[in-house]
C-alpha cells in the first residue's frame, strides 16, 4: 500500500513503548475481573478481561482455557456432514465415556466391557473398531460382540488384570488426546462450517485429513510457537490481545498491541513482561534494582563486577540526568581531531 | 561520635577535611574484625564458587578440553568483558546450567583431589562431609581460584575478587548516613545502623580479649558466631534463618537492606520519585468561562510561585518597572551573577533597583499567560499532565474548563490537583510545543477525541439543534453574544431563529461533514448544519466531527470551537431548563403492561425448562451435564428478558421525558439505568458469573424461599424496579449483587495497577530512532518500522479519514 499520510507519522525519539504501556494499562480499571465469560449458550467458556490480559503479557506457558479453531479444506467446508465427521474424528472419546460398566472375570482371565449404544452412536464408533483399537494399544486379544467388548489376558495375576481394566477405561479410544467439546459453528458471512474445540494439540489435529492446515489457529501462544514458529506466535499474541480488549469494548490502536507482541517475541523466544522476562533482563543494574528484588540485583552486580551502561530511562532518572527519549534523545556529534584551529570565542 | 567520620552538627569542624557541616561530605571508616566473617548476602555466590572449583587447588572443575569448548562458545563474553550486559543473556543461562552440573563431580580433573560433599545451610554455614568450614578456610579456598577460571564463571576479576566476599574489615558509613536525633527531652537517640555498629564493636572487642587471654575454643567459637550474627543482621535484618535484631521496644531494626528495599525504600521512594519546588496544590472547581487551555490560579498561589526573568539590555526597563512595584506582579528574589540570591524587601528595594543590570535573574511572581504544568494523580497516561496558561483569579481553588476534565479523570467533588512552574526556557519551550492542551485533544490510545464536552454540554447542544427548536431574537442574541458572535442568522417567517442556525454560526466557515448516527443522519454542508441533531456520537468523546475540524482547520480552530460551543451549550441548558425528577421514572400504563408481560413470559419459559429438567426431558447442551445446561439456559433466558425490556422502552419514547432525552442524546444515563428504574432490575451477578447460590443446604438463598427451588426469582432475578420499590427478597438479592460489585472494584484497581506497573517497566525504554525502527535502551531492534506504517496513533483517525476522502 502506498503511504499517503506522511503528515501523521510519529516523530523520532517518540517514547512509543511507554505510550503503548499507558494505552493498555490506563483502561485496565474499566475491564471486568470476571474470569469466565459466557457468550450465548453454545459457545465455549473462555477466560476474558483482566485475567486473560495478564495471562497473555506474562507469557503463561499454558492458558487457563486453551481453544482451537479448526477450519476445513475447500472441498468439504460447506458440507455440514463432512465437517461433522471430522469433528467426530477430532473429538476425544475415552473408553470411560462410552462404557456402561465393566466386569472382570479373574479365573477366566478376561474383562468384559458393556458399551452404551447411544453414546457409541453419538461418537460414530462400532464395537469392532473399539476392539481393534484396544488390541493395538495394549497388545491383548479383544473380541467384539454386540454392544460389548471382551478382552482376554494371558495372566491370572489379579493385580495386572485390574490395572489393565482401569488403564483401558482411561485410554483414548478415538479422536485426539486433549481435544474435547468440539462444536461446529457456521461463519455467517461465507457460510462455511468450522470447528471450535477445547485443547491445543495442534500437531495431532494437523494430521487429520481434511483439516485446513493453513488456517489452524489456537489461542495458546506457546502451542502456536511450537507448531508454526515465532512469527506466528507474535501474530497470535497480537490477535489475542486485541480480542481481549475489544471484547470489553475498549478501543486501543493496534500499533500499541503490535509493539507489545513484538517486544515479547523479538528475541526469537516468547518472553513475558515482568521480573522473569523483559524487565528482569535489562542491562542496567540500577533499573533492575529499582524495579523488584532490589538487594539481589545489587549484590550480584557487586560480586560479578557489572557495569551500568546508563542508557535507559530509570537509571537516568535515578541519577538525575535527562532521559534518553524524546527531546533527550538528541545528541551532538562532533568530528574529533585538531582543535587548535578552532577560534576561541572571546 | 568520632569527628573524623564527618560532622553534621552546625559549628563543628570535620577532623578529616576541615570543612563545616554544610560542606563536609562525610568520610568512611572501618572496623578491623578480629576473626573474619562471611558476608551473608553473598553466601549464595560463595556456595556457587565452592561447588564449581576444587577445594585443594582452586581450579575450576572442568578439564582442559571442556574449558576450551566453553571458551569457544562464549568467546564474545570473555573477550569483550562484562560491560555490555552479557551476563543476563541466554548464552549465560546455558553457561550457568552447564556449570551447575559440576557440583556432582567426585574428583578434580586438574589435581585429582577427591571432592568432598559440600553442604550449604543458610545463611552462613558451609560443610564439607559434614565438617563445618570456618570463614577463614573459605576465604583461603576462594583466594586460590585462578583469574582465568573466574572469567569462565562470569566474574570479572578486575572488578571483584571472590575472597572479598569474606569480610575481615567492615566498612563504617559516615555519620551523614546515620544521623542521631536529639529528642525534646534533650536525650540523644541514635540511628538503627549506629546501634548495630555498636553491637559489632562490642562483640569484636570481647572476642579479641578472649583470644588474647587464651580462652577455651568453645567460648571463642561462640563469640565468633555472635559476631557473624551481628554482621549478618547489620546488612539485612530480614535474613531468613536468623531472628531479626530488635530495639528495646521490640521494633525490629531497619538495617542496610531495609533502607533500600521496596516501595518506601531508597530506590523507589527517593530515587525513582523526586520532590520538587515551584509547585502548588489545591482543590479544583469548574469555570465554563475559562478557556480549555487555561487554568485559574488563586492570587495567593500566584504571588508565591515565581518564574525567572532574565535581565538583558533590551528588557531592563521592564525589569526595573517590575522591581519597583510593591504589589502583586512584582519581584520576590534577585539572583546576581555570582549566583547569590537576595530577597527583595521594602527596605532594600531602592538599593536593588540601582544594582540591577543585564545578567541578573529576577524571580517574578506568576502572571497571566505564564505556562505551567497541571496534573492530577493517579497519572495513568501522558494526558494526566498537560501544559496550561495561567489566569490569575480571586478565591482559593484552581479553576479549569469542564471539557478538560476527561484526560485528568477529574471531577469537582473535592479533587485536588498539582501545578508545576517550569523554570528554564528549555522546559517552558518543551511545555509549549509538546504539552499544551491543544496538542492533546486526541488520545494516543486510539486517536479519539478526549478533550470534549459531555453531560450537560451535550444535553444543551441536543436541545439546541433539535428540529423543533426555535429561539426568540433575545434568546438567539444572548447565546451568540456569549459565543462572541455579533450577527444574527436569518429569521423565519414568524421572526424566530432556528436552533440549528445558531449552532451553524459556531462552526468553522465552509465545513463539510457527514455522519450516520443512531438518531439519523448528521449533515453539515458549507459550514451550515443541514440535517440531524447533535448527540454524543457527533459531539462527545470519540467523535469524528472534531477530527474533521482539526484536519481542515487546525488545532487552534478546534480548541476555540470546543470552548465556544461548550459555553453556548451550557447557556442553552440553563435557558431551556432541563429537569429530572422522580416523575421521569414513573412508568406509563403501556410500559407497566409490557413489564408484566415480559416478566410473565420469562418466568413461564423458565419454569417450563425447570419442569423439563425435573422430568428428565431437557435436551442437554453438548459437553455439559443436565444441571449445568439448565443453569446456562435459564441465564440466557433472563438475558433475553432484559433485551425485551430495552426494546419496549425504546418503543415508548416520550419526547417530554428529560431522562429519556438525556439517554438518547448520550449525555447521561443509559438504557440499563432506565430499565432498572422503570421496568425491573434483572439478574444479580456473582463473582463466579453464575446465579446466586449461597445459602442453606436445602439449596435456597433465604428461608423465605421454598427448598430446592431452582426458578429465576429464587436465585437473584429481581422483578421489581426502583420506582415501585424492591420487595424484601429482591432487596436482599440486590444487596448481594452490590456487595459483589464493590469487591470487584477493589480487586480490579489493585490488579490493574500492578499490571500497568509491569507493562510500563518492560516497555519504557522503547523509542523510535531516526531510521524509523523501534529500539530499546541497548539498541536491540524491536520493530523495523513502528507499527508497520510509522503512523502515530494520535493521528490514526486523521490518516483514516484522509484515506477515505481521497478515494
Amino acid at each position: 500500500m502506498a503511504k499517503k499520510s506522511n503528515n501523521y507519522n510519529v516523530q523520532y525519539g517518540e517514547p512509543v513503548g511507554m505510550i503503548a504501556a499507558q494505552s493498555v494499562g490506563e483502561p485496565g480499571t474499566q475491564m471486568i475481573l470476571r474470569l469466565f465469560h459466557f457468550a450465548g449458550i453454545e459457545a465455549t467458556v473462555t477466560t476474558s478481561g483482566l485475567p486473560r490480559l495478564a495471562e497473555l503479557v506474562d507469557a503463561k506457558k499454558r492458558p487457563t482455557t486453551p481453544i482451537t479453531y479448526v477450519y476445513i479444506e475447500d472441498g468439504a467446508k460447506k458440507d455440514f456432514e463432512k465437517v461433522e465427521a471430522i469433528a467426530k474424528k477430532i473429538n476425544e472419546v475415552k473408553m470411560q465415556n462410552i462404557v456402561r460398566r465393566f466386569v472382570e472375570n479373574f479365573p477366566k482371565k478376561r474383562i468384559k466391557f458393556f458399551l452404551n449404544s447411544q453414546e457409541l452412536e453419538a461418537a460414530g464408533l462400532t464395537s469392532k473398531q473399539i476392539a481393534s483399537k484396544i488390541e493395538k494399544l495394549f497388545e491383548v486379544e479383544a473380541e467384539a460382540e454386540e454392544d460389548a467388548v471382551t478382552v482376554r489376558l494371558q495372566t491370572t495375576n489379579m493385580k495386572i488384570i485390574r490395572n489393565t481394566g482401569v488403564r483401558i477405561m482411561r485410554s483414548v479410544i478415538s479422536g485426539i488426546e486433549g481435544v474435547g467439546k468440539a462444536i461446529i459453528q457456521q461463519d455467517k458471512k461465507t457460510g462455511e462450517y468450522f470447528i471450535i474445540a477445547t485443547g491445543n494439540n495442534l500437531s495431532a489435529i494437523m494430521d487429520v485429513p481434511g483439516v485446513d492446515k493453513y488456517r489452524l489457529y489456537t489461542n495458546d501462544v506457546f502451542a502456536m510457537h511450537k507448531q508454526f514458529g515465532i512469527e506466528s506466535a507474535r501474530y497470535t499474541l497480537a490477535k489475542e490481545l486485541m480480542h481481549t480488549l475489544s471484547e470489553q469494548s475498549i478501543t486501543v490502536d493496534h500499533r500499541h498491541l503490535l509493539l507489545i507482541a513484538d517486544a515479547m517475541t523479538s528475541s526469537g523466544t516468547i518472553k513475558g513482561i515482568g521480573r522473569h522476562g523483559l524487565s528482569g533482563q535489562k542491562n542496567s543494574v540500577l533499573a533492575r534494582a529499582a524495579y523488584e528484588e532490589t538487594v539481589k540485583h545489587l549484590i550480584n552486580a557487586a560480586a560479578f563486577g557489572e557495569i551500568d551502561p546508563m542508557s535507559g530511562v530509570t537509571e537516568n532518572i535515578l541519577v538525575g540526568k535527562l532521559i534518553p527519549l524524546g527531546t533527550g534523545s538528541v545528541k551532538l556529534a562532533m568530528k574529533s581531531g585538531d582543535t587548535s584551529k578552532v577560534k576561541k570565542n572571546k | 561520635m568520632d569527628q573524623r567520620l564527618g560532622v553534621i552538627d552546625p559549628g563543628l569542624i570535620c577532623k578529616t577535611c576541615g570543612a563545616r557541616a554544610k560542606t563536609c561530605p562525610g568520610h568512611f571508616g572501618h572496623i578491623e574484625l578480629v576473626r573474619p566473617v562471611i558476608h551473608s548476602e553473598f553466601s549464595k555466590i560463595i556456595y556457587m564458587l565452592l561447588q564449581t572449583t576444587c577445594k585443594r587447588c582452586g581450579r575450576i572443575l572442568l578439564n582442559d578440553e571442556q574449558i576450551e569448548i566453553f571458551k569457544a562458545k562464549n568467546r564474545e563474553i570473555l573477550e569483550e568483558g562484562f560491560d555490555s550486559g552479557h551476563i543476563h543473556d541466554e548464552q549465560s543461562e546455558e553457561q550457568t546450567s552447564s556449570i551447575k552440573k559440576l557440583k556432582n563431580l567426585k574428583k578434580c580433573p586438574h589435581c585429582g583431589e577427591a571432592q568432598g560433599k559440600l553442604r550449604f545451610s543458610s545463611p552462613t554455614y558451609f560443610y564439607i562431609d559434614e565438617r563445618r568450614l570456618r570463614p577463614d578456610e573459605i576465604r583461603d579456598m576462594l583466594e586460590k581460584i585462578d583469574d582465568s577460571d573466574l572469567r569462565i564463571l562470569g566474574i570479572d576479576p578486575e572488578a571483584s575478587k571472590p575472597s572479598w566476599l569474606v569480610l575481615s574489615l567492615l566498612l563504617v558509613p559516615p555519620v551523614n548516613v546515620r544521623p542521631s536525633i536529639t529528642l525534646e527531652s534533650g536525650e540523644r537517640s541514635e540511628d538503627d545502623l549506629t546501634h548495630k555498629l555498636v553491637d559489632i564493636i562490642r562483640i569484636n572487642q570481647r572476642l579479641d580479649q578472649n583470644i588474647n587471654a587464651g580462652a577455651p575454643q568453645i567460648i571463642i567459637d561462640d563469640l565468633w558466631e555472635l559476631l557473624q550474627y551481628h554482621v549478618t543482621s547489620y546488612f539485612n535484618n530480614e535474613t531468613s534463618g536468623i531472628p531479626p535484631a530488635r530495639h528495646r521496644s521490640g521494633r525490629s531494626l531497619k538495617t542496610l537492606a531495609q533502607r533500600l528495599k521496596g516501595k518506601e525504600g531508597r530506590f523507589r521512594y527517593n530515587l525513582s520519585g523526586k520532590r520538587v519546588n515551584y509547585s502548588a496544590r489545591t482543590v479544583i472547581s469548574v469555570d465554563p468561562y475559562i478557556n480549555v487551555d487555561e487554568v485559574g490560579v488563586p492570587l495567593e498561589i500566584a504571588s508565591k510561585l515565581t518564574v525567572p526573568f532574565y535581565v538583558t539590555n533590551w528588557n531592563i526597563e521592564k525589569a526595573k518597572e517590575l522591581l519597583s512595584r510593591t504589589e502583586y506582579p512584582t519581584i520576590l528574589n534577585i539572583v546576581s551573577k555570582d549566583g547569590k540570591r537576595k530577597r527583595v524587601l521594602d527596605i532594600n528595594r531602592e538599593d536593588l533597583l540601582k544594582e540591577v543590570q543585564p545578567g541578573h535573574i529576577l524571580e517574578r511572581q506568576l502572571m497571566d499567560g505564564d505556562i505551567v504544568l497541571f496534573n492530577r494523580q493517579p497519572s495513568l497516561h501522558r494526558l494526566s499532565i498537560l501544559a496550561h496558561r495561567v489566569k490569575v483569579l480571586p478565591d482559593k481553588t484552581f479553576r479549569i474548563n469542564f471539557c478538560v476534565t476527561k484526560p485528568y479523570n477529574a471531577d469537582f467533588d473535592g479533587d485536588e490537583m498539582n501545578l508545576h512552574v517550569p523554570q528554564s526556557l528549555e522546559a517552558q519551550a518543551e511545555a509549549f510545543y509538546l504539552m499544551e492542551v491543544k496538542h492533546h485533544i486526541f488520545s494516543p490510545r486510539d486517536g479519539d477525541a478526549i478533550i470534549t464536552n459531555s453531560e450537560d454540554g451535550i444535553t444543551g447542544m441536543y436541545f439546541l439543534t433539535k428540529d423543533d427548536t426555535y429561539l426568540t431574537k433575545d434568546e438567539a442574541a444572548y447565546l451568540l453574544g456569549i459565543a462572541g458572535i455579533y450577527e444574527l442568522p436569518k429569521p423565519d417567517k414568524n421572526g424566530k431563529y432556528k436552533g440549528k442556525d445558531v449552532f451553524s454560526l459556531l462552526l468553522p466557515k465552509g465545513l463539510n461533514f457527514e455522519e450516520k448516527t443512531k438518531r439519523g443522519d448528521f449533515v453539515i454542508k458549507n459550514g451550515i448544519l443541514q440535517k440531524g441533531v447533535v448527540t454524543k456520537a457527533t459531539y462527545g468523546g470519540g467523535n469524528r466531527l472534531f477530527v474533521k475540524i482539526a484536519m481542515d482547520y487546525g488545532e487552534d480552530v478546534l480548541k476555540t470551537f470546543i470552548f465556544v460551543s461548550s459555553k453556548v451549550a451550557d447557556a442553552y441548558v440553563t435557558l431551556a431548563g432541563v429537569t429530572v425528577g422522580v416523575k421521569e421514572y414513573a412508568p406509563n400504563s403501556k410500559l407497566q403492561e409490557d413489564r408484566e408481560r415480559i416478566i410473565q413470559e420469562t418466568l413461564n419459559n423458565a419454569s417450563s425448562m425447570v419442569d423439563q429438567y425435573k422430568n428428565k426431558k431437557l435436551e442437554p447442551l453438548l459437553g455439559y451435564t443436565m444441571r449445568d445446561s439448565l443453569e446456562r439456559m435459564i441465564i440466557a433466558e433472563l438475558n433475553v428478558a432484559r433485551s425485551k425490556a430495552e426494546v419496549s422502552l425504546s418503543k415508548n419514547e416520550d419526547p417530554t421525558n428529560s431522562a429519556m432525552q438525556m439517554t438518547f442524546a448520550g449525555s447521561r444515563g443509559n438504557m440499563l439505568n432506565l430499565e432498572q428504574m422503570t421496568m425491573f432490575l434483572g439478574q444479580q451477578a456473582t463473582l463466579s458469573g453464575g446465579r446466586i447460590k449461597r445459602g442453606y443446604y436445602t439449596g435456597r438463598v433465604l428461608p423465605h424461599i421454598a427448598p430446592n427451588d431452582i426458578g429465576p426469582t429464587a436465585h437473584g432475578f429481581v422483578t421489581t424496579n426502583f420506582y415501585m420499590g424492591l420487595s424484601p427478597i429482591d432487596l436482599f438479592m440486590h444487596g448481594v449483587g452490590s456487595r459483589v460489585s464493590e469487591v470487584y472494584k477493589y480487586l480490579l484497581i489493585t490488579r490493574s495497577g500492578y499490571l500497568y506497573r509491569r507493562l510500563s517497566n518492560a516497555l519504557q525504554d522503547f523509542y523510535v530512532t531516526s531510521d524509523e525502527s523501534v529500539r530499546d535502551a541497548n539498541n536491540n531492534l524491536i520493530q523495523t518500522v513502528y507499527g508497520g506504517d510509522l503512523i502515530n496513533p494520535v493521528s490514526s483517525q486523521f490518516a483514516e479519514l484522509e484515506e477515505k476522502e481521497s478515494e
